[in-house]
Formats: structure tokens, sequence, C-alpha cells
């Protein structure tokens, strides 16, 4: 693929803009990301998932009816369409406009792709006056366009909370792909995971046998490091506790790290628990590709993982859209969960759990040995804009924050503008973490790199600690094209896997404070 | 689709570049691979190559990186045992770039 | 004859209005929300949303925390409209009611807020390259429309006085399904043509953004889905069809 900057205008690749604002708003460069797209899936991908492999003769359509019929299913949509007033509050919002000036990544302007056709089909003014609504006909180069650019957006919902209507560009971003995969255009990435899920239980195609192998590896990885045995259980029958997890915990670093700290605290908590080859993925693809059958078929996998192994209750690890498809959703698709343990949330976010046993003090905390490190937190899209943790709204940023000072000393957060509620996606969400679309990743991430490269010249910030895979693969690619090393990404609870003292473990281990 | 040439004969591979019937893997194929892919192979390339390939026979899959690492710690000693290293010598990571010149399919997911 | 034109205009103009958005209306509360997508952090509780709806509808909040100078211009049009159309109800009232006998004043002045609001806005369409790049010619025409009509309001007002007391029979009239006779001053004509225009665009038009508001999943849902099961009536028939 060629890259895009060479041939097109434009303008802010450079991440340390004039004043270096992370929120600057570049000129519009038309037409600048036009050409990227991200690979279509194969037939067998999309058969897999019962659309059609390939562009079927009458797309047209059937796009169309597709449109009529979500418009129908789904309050969202129909809304959405009917409401922007073009006012323009969203269009310096999307970090993909940030990044690459290209106009048709502003959020309106990207909505406006599918709303042009709705207008068309679907209303009195588009059907008699086009040229005065902007009503557009499709054609193959808008269904292009619609694959285009409904894979530059990352599905993270910062446009709907600036939006006064609440129009959420993930909504109409959803759909497209949806309407997409009905015409037989998907995305190979997203459709081949979810296919891997479907047959093997995760997004890897991490079998049994491997995963169970990667699972005792990593206990005695734990031993020789602390000297005290913990377990980390698959497939037990009669746990209490059912750990869903990102398959990426058992791949991928800083992932992997994160996943000892859940084991660690579990532990220490002296809760049986366990890990589910049948559900061993805690993401579900399904959300990006907009398809509720398919997000449901995902979720069904954790319930059926819960009643076989007879668990009282469900725990999700570190992954964003995960956390909001289980926060949001898995009692809607998969529920109702009369079989758990009422007494506890369901699902339960890890974080929530570490949280309440460090506000309980049943751990035993060496913030020292996270000295090396200084911090800052990113908050994950999904799960700031579209799920909570805890009682209060909110929870969602206090607890991982009052979980990272609890076990770190230097704790720095980046512009308010860039956080919490208002925080700017990581690059690599909604299902563009694949190689082909890095450029836009790179692009994409430079406004958070441009947060945390202040609060390094402010506080000298070493490290940014992050609670969802993709957030954490998306870094770790990154960060070294704005000046960081690769492993400057953490997991939370890599950092809790620093600082806590095991019962038993051998105090004189330094291993832990290794950088 | 795409394919590589080895030897007079086509092996064929994916947009990219992982190659699609893994029997096909050969020396001389990964040589071929690893020179698209701007690695000059060394003892040591071919150390973690054919650890993944072993791996994979076993569990039908590449190892995590941290598994990968723990085994070339073991042996090629512990200086060379780092995530760092492994980047140095594939320097679009351990996991994707190994797993190409090694014939294996591409890991998927958020990794 | 020109008064029995605007007569069986604005009856028109008032049943599109009213049906066209009762329609629409209708078909955004029979939508199902497959799921609950609150943009969080979100109220737990209902009357938390009511809360917020009233901050989105009085406050503008999440408008004046994306941009300035849109919630300034916005704002400055719809609360002066809102409090110019409030005064005009002593047009339809009589005794006219002592509420709008206290807006009244209040009213006159609030149209060159909506005014000051309207060229503000679309001077953005001009000015900003973003703005300019979204807006369609029906985004001007809305604008020009209002504009217009807020123009052709002042001017009767503050340059040519309209006979104020005839327009009032002529709508007290319409109420009772009478049709008196209309003033021809043309200013008058030019107003209430283009209000009427306005009712009509107003349900298949972006208008809808008013009543859509109210129906926005990501503002109106409680963010309790772990505490209770929300469940579209589609998907539960989907349920049906096999676990």
């Amino acid at each position: 693929m060629a890259p895009l900057d060479d041939a097109k205008p434009t303008t802010v690749t450079d991440v340390r803009g004039p004043d270096g604002h992370p929120l600057d708003i570049p000129r519009l460069a038309c037409g600048a990301m036009a050409d990227l797209q991200s690979f279509p899936a194969h037939v067998k991908h999309n058969e897999r998932l019962g659309y059609p492999g390939e562009l079927i003769d009458d797309w047209k359509e059937v796009a169309i009816a597709k449109i009529g019929e979500l418009a129908d299913k789904n309050r969202a949509f129909q809304v959405y369409l009917d409401a922007c007033v073009k006012c323009g509050a969203c269009t310096d919002k999307c970090h993909y406009f940030l990044g690459t000036g290209d106009p048709k990544n502003m959020p309106v302007a990207r909505q406006d792709l599918l709303r042009s056709v709705y207008r068309r089909y679907y209303t009195f003014a588009g059907k008699h006056f086009p040229w005065l609504v902007g009503a557009r006909d499709l054609t193959r180069e808008v269904l292009d366009d619609w694959y285009n650019y409904y894979h530059q957006c990352s599905q993270c919902r910062r446009c709907s909370v600036f939006c006064p209507y609440g129009i959420d560009t993930a909504e109409i971003s959803m759909a497209a792909r949806e309407i997409l995969d009905t015409v037989g255009k998907g995305q190979k990435y997203c459709n081949e995971i979810i296919g891997k899920v479907l047959d093997t239980g995760n997004n890897l195609g991490l079998q049994e046998k491997a995963l169970r192998a990667t699972l005792e590896s990593l206990e005695e990885d734990i031993e020789e490091d602390t000297g005290v045995s913990v377990r980390i259980p698959l497939d037990e029958k009669g746990a209490d506790i059912l750990l869903i997890a990102p398959s990426a915990d058992f791949f991928a670093e800083p992932h992997i790290e994160g996943l000892i700290g859940y084991a660690k605290v579990f532990h220490q908590a002296g809760v049986s628990w366990t890990v589910s080859s049948y559900a061993s993925e805690a993401a579900n693809f399904g959300l990006f590709i907009g398809s509720y059958e398919n997000m449901r078929e995902v979720s069904l996998r954790i319930r059926k993982a819960a009643q076989d192994l007879g668990v009282k209750r469900i725990v999700f690890g570190e992954c964003g859209h995960a956390w909001r498809v289980g926060y949001s959703f898995l009692n809607t698709l998969a529920g109702p969960f009369d079989f758990l343990d009422q007494n506890f949330p369901i699902p339960q976010h890890i974080l929530e759990f570490t949280h309440g046993m460090l506000e309980r003090g049943e751990l035993n905390i060496d913030k020292s040995r996270n000295d090396h490190i200084r911090l800052t937190f990113h908050d994950s899209c999904n799960v700031a804009r579209g799920s909570r943790m805890g009682d209060m709204p909110g929870g969602q940023f206090e607890i991982p924050r009052a979980v990272l000072r609890a076990v770190c000393n230097n704790y720095f957060d980046m512009d308010r503008d860039t956080i919490m509620e208002s925080t700017v996606c990581c690059g690599g969400g909604g299902g563009l973490l694949t190689d082909e679309l890095l450029d836009l990743r790179t692009k994409g991430a430079s406004p958070r790199m441009k947060a945390m490269q202040q609060v390094t010249e402010d506080h000298g910030v070493t490290h940014l600690a992050a609670i969802c895979a993709i957030c954490k693969t998306q870094f770790a690619k990154v960060m070294p094209k704005f000046g960081y090393d690769m492993d400057s990404i953490l997991s939370v609870h890599q950092l809790v896997s620093n600082a806590i003292i095991l019962d038993g473990q051998e105090t004189n281990n330094t291993s832990a404070a290794e950088d | 689709m795409a394919a590589y040439e080895v030897n007079g004969t086509t092996v064929e591979h994916d947009e990219e570049g992982y190659i699609t019937n893994l029997s096909e893997w050969s020396k001389e194929l990964a040589e071929i691979i690893a020179k698209a892919e701007e690695v000059d192979m060394n003892e040591e390339h071919w150390e973690v190559v054919n650890f993944l390939r072993d791996y994979y026979e076993e569990y039908q899959i590449a190892p995590a990186v941290r598994v990968l690492i723990k085994a070339v710690k073991k042996t090629m000693g512990p200086e060379k045992g780092s995530n760092k290293y492994m980047y140095e010598l594939f320097p679009y990571g351990p996991a994707k770039q190994a797993c190409k010149i090694a014939g294996l399919p591409k890991p998927t997911g958020c990794i | 004859m020109l008064s029995t034109l605007y007569a069986v205009l604005f009856y028109f103009a008032t049943i599109l209005l009213v049906v066209g958005t009762g329609l629409k209306i209708r078909k955004y509360a029979r939508t199902p929300a497959p799921l609950k997508i609150p943009t969080t952090p979100a109220p737990t509780t209902r009357s938390g949303v009511w809360l917020r709806m009233f901050r989105e509808v009085v406050f503008f909040e999440s408008l004046f925390k994306a941009n300035k100078w849109i919630w300034l211009f916005g704002y400055l049009f719809h609360f002066g409209l809102l409090l110019v159309l409030l005064r005009h109800f002593r047009y339809f009232t009589q005794p006219v009611w002592f509420w709008v006998e206290i807006i009244q004043p209040f009213g006159v002045y609030a149209s060159f807020a909506m005014v000051i609001g309207l060229a503000g806005l679309w001077a953005r369409r001009f000015l900003v390259e973003r703005i300019r790049y979204i807006s369609a010619p029906s985004d001007h025409l809305m604008l020009v429309l209002l504009l217009a009509i807020g123009l052709s309001g002042m001017g009767m007002k503050f340059v040519a006085k309209t006979d104020i007391v005839a327009v009032k029979i002529f709508f007290q009239g319409l109420m009772r399904f009478q049709i008196n006779d209309l003033p021809t001053d043309p200013l008058l004509l030019i107003h209430l043509g283009l209000v009427a225009s306005l009712m009509i665009i107003f349900p298949i038009s972006k208008l809808l953004h008013a009543p859509g508001l109210f129906f926005s999943p990501s503002r109106n849902q409680v963010d309790n889905p772990r505490e209770q099961r929300h469940l579209a009536p589609w998907a539960a028939k989907l349920e049906k069809g096999g676990r």
C-alpha cells in the first residue's frame, strides 16, 4: 500500500504541531484518506458469519432495503439520521480528523456518507429535491466510500459527547458496516476474527491445549518470580468466578502481565476462579460490525461457559469494548443471569474487584516497587463513554485512577480535554487494529500522543497505563513513532502485579522493579 | 492471488504475505520471505523460526511472545531473552513477522 | 381573495405541521432501541435522565462543551425565538394571557437576539472551513428563511407598522373557522407566507431535531443495564427462535 501522505496534501503527520496542543485543528485536506482501504474479507470469512461471500449483484437494492430495515429496528439509527442540523459542533472532535485533516473524517461528514443516501430514498425532500438537501444516489463510488471511511471510525463515541442531540457516529458506522456485510462487502480483520471465536472460542484461534500450556508457563513464571505458587486455573468446574479476559491477555505484551496481575489478586482474595477454554475471549467484534446476531452468538458462549462450569460470578479482564458489551449489553444479549450470585454485579470488572480489595485493605502493597515509573492513564473510549464501574456515574474514571494511585507513587493526569469522557481514542479501536491501516492508526493516535508528550514535559511521565487490549497493542506499535519505547505502555494490573506482596513472597526479590 | 517464486515453483500467499498452504513451506521459501521483509536471516533468526514451527506443530498456533522469549532465553542465553531483542531480530514483531517467515498463519486478534 | 388564500395556506400548514410531526414522533416512539447506549457517565435513575434532558434542552449543555461560538449564537437564536413565539400568543388569545403581557416587552428585544444569533450561525457557514464543507444548500436556506421571518417581523414592529388589530381578528377568526380580512401590507404577507412555509417543511427537514432530541437513546436512557434487563421486542422474538 502506497503511503498516503506522499500523494495527498495532509498537513499533520508531524505530531509537534505549531503550538503543539493535542486538539489543534488541522486545515482540511480533501481526499487525504480516500484511498485507504482495509483488506476486504475473503469469501469464507463472510460466509462463516452468514453473509454473502462477495459483493452480490443486486447490492444496491439490498443495501437500500437494509437502511429501511435498520431504521425500523433501531431507534438510534432513525433519530440520528433525521436530527442532525449540521451545526458543526462535532467537526473537530474526531481524532482521525485531527490526525489526517480529511474532512470525511469529521463525524458529521462521516454520517452524511450514509445520511445522504437515506435522504435520497427515504425522505420527501431527498426524493424530490436531492440537490437541495445533499441527497445522493447509491452508486458504486458511494459504496466504496462507505467501506473506506466507515473503516476509519473507531466507534469511540467522542463525538456523541459533544453533539447537542447526542448523535453517536458509532451507531451510524456500525449500521453502515452491517449494510456492507449484508451485501457481501465485509472487512477481513473483523470477520475473520469473529469466525475464529465461533470456531475456537477466541480471536486468536487458541485451542485448549495451547491455552493450558501458556497458563502453566505463566504459573511457573510467577512462582519463579515470587516464590509463591499462584494458580491460573482452566476449565475448573465449581469455581466461584469465571474470568473472561481478552485472548490477547494469553498472548501479547504487556497484556499478559495484566493477566498475571489478575491471578495475584484472585490468589490474595482466596477465591476460587477459572478461565474457560470455551469462552476464552472477552472481545466481541460483533459490536464493531454492528451485528446484534453475531454479538449475541459470541455473548452466549459466556453464558454457556458460566453454566457448564457452575460458577457463581463473572469477572471481566482489561478489555475496553468487551467491557462495554459486558456491562451494557451482556444482560440483554445473554441474560437473564438468574443462576449467578445476585450479591455481586453481573458481570463485574476486574478493577471493581481489585478496587474493593484495596479499599478493604486486603492487599499488601509496596508502592515503591513502581517508583521507577512516572505514570499517566489512558481512558479507553468504550469504558469511558459506553459503560460504568462501581455504583456512581463516572466510576469508570475514578476506580482505575484510585487503583493506580494505590499502587504507584507518581501518577499524573493528562490534559482534561483529552481524558475521562473526553478521552481521545488510542487510534486502533473499533476493528481498525490491522496492519494495513497503520498509517491511519498513527495519525489517529497523534492527539493522545501529544497529550502524553505534554505530561512528559511537565511531569517527566514515562509510562502510560491502559485497560484495553486494543489500546495496549496499538500503543506498543505507535509509541515508538512518538519518541517512546514500545514497553512504555503498561497494563493496569501489571502495575498492581508489580506492587503486590503475596503472602509468603520473598520480599528481597527485585525482579518486579525491573523496567 | 500473489505468490512467492521458489526454485521455479510458485507458493501462493495472501494479501499480507502469509503463505496460504502451510505445507508448502521450505527453508528456501523462508529466506525469500525474509528478503521481502528486509530481514537478513542469521542463526538466531533460524533459532526463533524453528522454535515457532515446532511449537505450531504441537499446538496449532504460535506461542505467546512471553513463551517464545522464555524459550529463547534457555537456548540463546538470558541477555537475548527479551522483547527488545526479539524486535531487533524481527522489527515488525516476533509474533507477526517471524510467523510469516516461519510459514505460519498470521496471529489474529487484539495483538 | 388574498385573505382566503392565506387562510387556506395556514390551515394546510397547520395540518401538515401537526400530522407530519405527530407521525414522525410516533415513528420514533415505536422504533425500539435494541441496546442500552447512553453516553456515559449517564444518570442511573429516571429522574436523573429528566435532569440531563432538562440541561440539554434549557442550557444546550453538550453544545456548550463542544463549541462556545456555536453555543452562543445557537442560544441567542433559540431563546430569542422562544420569547418571540410566546409573545405572539397575544395574537391568538383574548383577553391576552397575563404572562404573555409580562413577556411582551422582552419579546421585542428577543427578536434582536434571534436575528443576531441567526446571522452568526450563517456567517459560520461561510467563514469556518469545516462548517462550509458540511453545509448543503438547504442548510443555508433554512437560516435565510428564519432570518427573513425575523427581519420581516421586526420590520413591522419598528419600520412599517401593520394593522395589528386586523391581523389579530384574522387569526382569531381562523380559530373559529371564519375568514376575516387580512391587511395587505407586503411585509405582513411576506412574514406570514414564510412562517407557513416553515411550518410545512418542519416535519420533512432537519427541524426534526426538536422532537428528535427527546428520543435520542444516548441521552434519554438510564444507565442501569446490570440491574435491569433491557430487551427489544424483535430481540425477544429472536430469542424464542432458539437459544
